[in-house]
């Protein structure tokens, strides 16, 4: 599903974010990626979702060779994944039905599978009588919710999820984790960044860990694993 | 393909409303800057046709030598015809030129009646200019020809208001399509402030994975109907304007040689032309605005 091989990604500014990093994710995984801030996680997301291009290094995701992709055909990768971003990135001049409807819309689904679809995933985020609300309405909880409402409305393969729970309660983000084993257990390679180390104790999951842009652990029986 | 249409249009509509204080700066810059356009264009339109007028009315009167033969006329007409800048010749014989001299003098002029006989008038040629060539170069010209005497024209003063009207008609043209380029600059300007506050809105439809044509689609309608919006007021103000203007002056300056273009069809012509002005600058305002703006995230 998700591979990356000798992967090296440097900033014009410098920065080296990532560094010979070589990854395996198979299908159907649920994957936690945890690190400090500037440790190289949101890097790894960016070049999964073709936000940038690698340095070095080869990554492939879902058969495609995304660092080769063309401006122009990047969205068009983009609706084989789904990305849920922290800060929510909700239109917010559309309503929570509409927001999710949109992602159907740009692939060009008629507007009879459109209705059914959301309505669907209403259900699945729990969030039927919000449907007519504007994101502006609603809780940070209820924000995230719809993200991810609109980022698996497509039934993506891959859905690729950036600090998901880092504005968000204890009660909030424990939601927000079981809502994503669902969707993992439907059949849809889960990746999570986060640094909420009690979550990833809670749930376990095989867990890769970021420093300074190197992969210093990735445990398949999950948890936090102090420094060796 | 309809459904997809239908799409863009709703999304245009959406932006508009939603956005409504950015669409409306945007209309409020067409609105000004084409009523900017409307006024000189207007401006040019009359200009040109005084110009034009004046130009048909203007003519050189030159008289034939008294030596020169009746039979010899044809050969000396085409010879005036071939000078430079000379577009109609007309020949004038001694009796006709003594009814227009008796027609000057109104009822006194009777009184010359008694000249028929023994007519002292030249006969003469009524020379039309061809457009753009100056009225006392083509006179001295047709001084020389042999067998011509007397050139007489309206004098200096005609030709220097030609000129006049001549260089407000250029200097207008000019204008007007500057004014045109500092209207797309404005316009493109207060989209591209539209667009930039919906650059997050547009980096999330390529996260979801909206094409480039799809995303701009919204916006280009979206432009297109500020532009249409935008010449509402100028088109009104064009048609409704010049009609009074029109009407209160009668039709015409100073005197009834500066006749004013009518309103029907004049000032639906400019109309017609200001919504199309509106109309591509909304349009290539808004392209050039979202084709950078999509590039503002990967």
């Amino acid at each position: 599903m998700v591979n990356l091989q000798n992967v090296s990604k440097s900033y014009k500014n410098g920065v080296n974010a990532l560094n010979d990093i070589t990854i395996e994710i198979k299908d159907g995984e649920f994957v936690y990626v945890i690190g400090e801030t500037g440790s190289g996680k949101s890097t790894f997301i960016k070049l999964l979702d073709g936000e940038e291009i690698p340095t070095k290094g080869r990554v492939e995701v879902n058969g495609v060779n995304v660092g080769k992709l063309r401006f122009s055909k990047v969205p068009l990768y983009r609706r084989n994944i789904g990305v849920v971003f922290q800060d929510y990135r909700l239109i917010e001049s559309k309503t929570v039905f509409e927001n999710i409807a949109f992602a159907l819309e740009v692939i060009n689904k008629p507007r009879r599978e459109i209705r059914q679809r959301v309505r669907e995933v209403l259900e699945i985020i729990d969030l039927v009588d919000k449907a007519k609300s504007f994101p502006s309405e609603l809780s940070g909880g209820q924000q995230q919710r719809v993200t991810i409402g609109r980022a698996i409305a497509n039934n993506p393969r891959l859905l690729i999820a950036d600090e998901p729970t880092g504005n968000l309660d204890p009660e909030r983000s424990n939601e927000i984790v079981e809502l994503l084993e669902k969707i993992n257990e439907a059949g849809t390679t889960v990746i999570m960044v986060t640094h909420d180390i009690n979550l990833v104790n809670k749930y376990r999951k095989r867990t890769i860990k970021f420093e300074y842009g190197h992969v210093v652990s990735d445990s398949r029986e999950g948890g936090y694993v102090a420094h060796v | 393909m309809f459904r997809l249409i239908g799409r863009h249009f709703k999304e245009a509509f959406q932006g508009i409303f939603r956005h409504f204080s950015s669409s409306l700066n945007s209309i409020t810059a067409v609105t000004v800057t084409l009523l900017l356009v409307s006024l000189l264009t207007l401006i040019i339109g009359n200009v040109s046709q005084i110009t034009k007028t004046l130009e048909d009315e203007v003519k050189i009167f030159v008289k034939i030598e008294d030596e020169v033969e009746d039979a010899e006329i044809p050969a000396l007409t085409r010879k005036v015809e071939n000078v430079e800048g000379v577009s109609m010749v007309e020949f004038s014989d001694k009796d006709s030129e003594l009814d227009k001299f008796i027609k000057e003098y109104g009822e006194e002029g009777k009184l010359f009646e008694i000249y028929r006989e023994d007519n002292p008038l030249s006969r003469a040629f009524i020379v039309s200019l061809r457009e753009g060539y100056s009225i006392s170069d083509v006179a001295s010209r047709l001084e020389k020809v042999k067998g011509l005497t007397g050139v007489e024209f309206g004098g200096v003063s005609t030709e220097q208001f030609l000129k006049v009207l001549n260089g407000v008609r250029q200097g207008g043209y000019v204008i007007v399509l500057a004014l045109t380029l500092v209207a797309i600059f404005l316009i493109q300007n207060t989209i591209n402030q539209t667009i930039f506050n919906r650059r997050l809105e547009i980096s999330i439809m390529r996260q979801v994975g909206a094409s480039n044509s799809y995303i701009r689609q919204p916006f280009v309608i979206e432009g297109i109907f500020i532009g249409l919006m935008g010449s509402v007021a100028p088109v009104l103000a064009t048609i409704f304007g010049y009609k009074y203007i029109y009407e209160t002056v009668g039709g015409q300056l100073v005197s009834g040689m500066l006749t004013l273009q009518p309103v029907y069809p004049f000032a639906f012509y400019v109309s017609a032309f200001l919504v199309v002005v509106g109309i591509v600058v909304g349009l290539i305002g808004s392209f050039l605005s979202v084709n950078k703006h999509l590039r503002w995230r990967r």
